[in-house]
């Protein structure tokens, strides 16, 4: 009797337990915020606005390292690099993130696109060595790769972990202004974050600021 | 006299044969499964575990769970039944697996994920997915490209209980959705199915004559929707899908579809054979749980260097 009646609570129990949603309890200041996909634009919003000025920026700003230092650094393999300079995304195959600095001047434009980049020759050899993104279409994840306090496990799944990645991207075209008029042939000044997967790939910066003089 | 002995060589046999089955289970069984391997994804992904599975000593318990959650249960019972020592899976739906999975665990059997997440953690060993979203982000970086950042197209969605076809489509959006000249005409769910998506391409070809480009959740619709638009005389329209199966390699080498995007299939189904070979001796992966592998765009560029879901 004591048996049937255990397992039938056990079979009960099973069932019931099957069918439940397990959701974790979140910090007082989230609970009215849904743990499921429902709540990813309330949670990226409440990101955003921890971490994007006073964390970020800062961190993206005070770690720069100029474009000649890392250069060489690179030589040394990228490995060394990333783990004495930057930060490696999540995940097999991701790339090492760097905070980055530069001036050169700019060899060529493109203002036309959504995409929006411009050419700089940092080396004074006459040729663009690195590429700027201007957004306001912003490719890659390099600004929320670069940080180490954004990590894949403390996001739901890979589509939150996405969405930092784009209100970031879409925070730069806020910071970021580009003159109305023709910039090639000005000198610009950038900082940034930069994804490398090879120590040879192309230098392409996602830009936290660029300021232009003649 | 005869009897006897036929009688004596009958037990000598079966003590050889029941002898030699208990031998056998004394091997260590890694249970590997996915959804049909009718999809060369997913073969890609039972053959890349099985083989790395051989070469650590393991025997291989290979099952197919048709995208079907219920059944996926029954065969996780049937691999618990045989005793296991663990399990590479590719779920059936990032909801519906955790009870699986949780079942396997509590019979001390870990699981190791591969290509879909599951929205727990703490009941796998480890979830080695493809990000996905990135994938589709670069996938249709290269598809606003090709069409010029404007024009109408269409998009063919994956299975809705597949959590990728969604992540899928939201990467996609994420980048399309920020030009504002690119119109999304149609969109429409062809199941991962190639058969399917050339019906839909093709009434979506009728409705919508001005379509100049497709981007297909995965590259078996984009086979497909190319086959349609063959069929109909528009090798004009771009075609980007995502998987990086050898028949898109082809097809763009040959100029018909354009892109796609490279899931490491049978590169993450290996490395979770190794996790779980490295956990079954250790207690420990060494890893987190969660693991994100970049995807690759695949293009005229690099595709002759692509062979079954791995870049040489």
């Amino acid at each position: 009797m004591k048996r049937t009646c255990s397992s039938l609570l056990f079979a009960v129990l099973a069932l019931g337990v099957s069918s439940c949603t397990i959701v974790e309890n979140a910090p007082p200041d989230q609970q009215a915020i849904p743990a499921d996909a429902s709540g990813d634009d309330a949670r990226t919003a409440i990101r955003i606005k921890e971490t994007f000025d006073s964390q970020l920026i800062p961190f993206v700003r005070e770690n720069a390292l100029p474009i000649s230092e890392l250069r060489a650094a690179l030589e040394g393999g990228l490995v060394p690099t990333g783990e004495k300079h930057g930060h490696v995304g999540s995940g097999e195959g991701a790339a090492w993130n760097f905070p980055i600095s530069g001036t050169g001047k700019v060899v060529a434009a493109n203002l036309d696109s959504r995409a929006r980049s411009m050419e700089i020759d940092t080396d004074d050899d006459g040729a663009a060595d690195v590429t700027v993104q201007l957004g306001p279409v912003i490719k890659g994840s390099a600004l929320r790769d670069v940080a180490p306090f954004y990590i894949y496990d403390d996001f739901r799944d890979q589509i939150e972990f996405a969405k930092l990645s784009r209100a970031i991207n879409g925070k730069i075209s806020e910071i970021i202004a580009v003159p109305e008029e023709e910039v090639v042939g000005k000198t610009a000044t950038f900082v940034g974050a930069i994804a490398l997967k090879s120590a040879t790939e192309a230098f392409v910066v996602t830009a936290i600021s660029v300021e232009f003089a003649q | 006299m005869k009897l006897n002995r036929r009688l004596l060589l009958t037990v000598f046999a079966a003590g050889l044969a029941g002898f030699g089955t208990s031998f056998a289970a004394n091997a260590d069984t890694i249970a590997i499964i996915t959804p049909s391997h009718d999809n060369p994804f997913f073969k890609a992904e039972a053959d890349g575990a099985a083989a790395k599975a051989v070469e650590l000593g393991y025997e291989t318990l290979v099952l197919v769970h048709d995208d079907d959650a219920n059944k996926q249960s029954e065969l996780f019972d049937s691999a618990i039944a045989a005793g296991v020592k663990a399990i590479i899976l590719d779920n059936a739906g990032a909801d519906a697996s955790v009870a699986a999975i949780q079942k396997a665990k509590d019979a001390g059997i870990p699981s190791f994920l591969i290509d879909r997440e599951i929205t727990a953690t703490g009941v796998a060993v480890s979830q080695i997915v493809s990000n996905n979203y990135q994938g589709a982000q670069l996938g249709a970086e290269e598809f606003v490209k090709l069409m010029g950042e404007k024009g109408p197209y269409a998009e063919l969605i994956g299975k809705e209980s597949d959590t990728n076809a969604g992540v899928r489509s939201q990467g996609y959006h994420d980048v399309i959705d920020q030009y504002p000249d690119m119109e999304l005409v149609a969109a429409q769910t062809a199941n991962w199915s190639q058969t399917e998506a050339y019906g839909v391409m093709e009434s979506m070809l009728q409705a919508h004559p001005e379509i100049m480009g497709v981007i297909s959740g995965n590259d078996t619709m984009a086979m497909g929707a190319w086959a349609a638009l063959e069929a109909a005389g528009r090798t004009d329209v771009i075609v980007v899908g995502f998987d990086g199966s050898n028949d898109v390699r082809d097809s763009i080498l040959a100029g018909g579809v354009k892109a796609t995007v490279l899931q490491p299939a049978y590169a993450q189904a290996q490395l979770a054979v190794v996790q779980a070979d490295q956990f079954l001796k250790s207690g420990s992966t060494g890893v987190d749980e969660k693991q994100l592998m970049d995807c690759v765009l695949i293009n005229g560029d690099n595709a002759s260097n692509l062979e079954t879901f791995a870049l040489k």
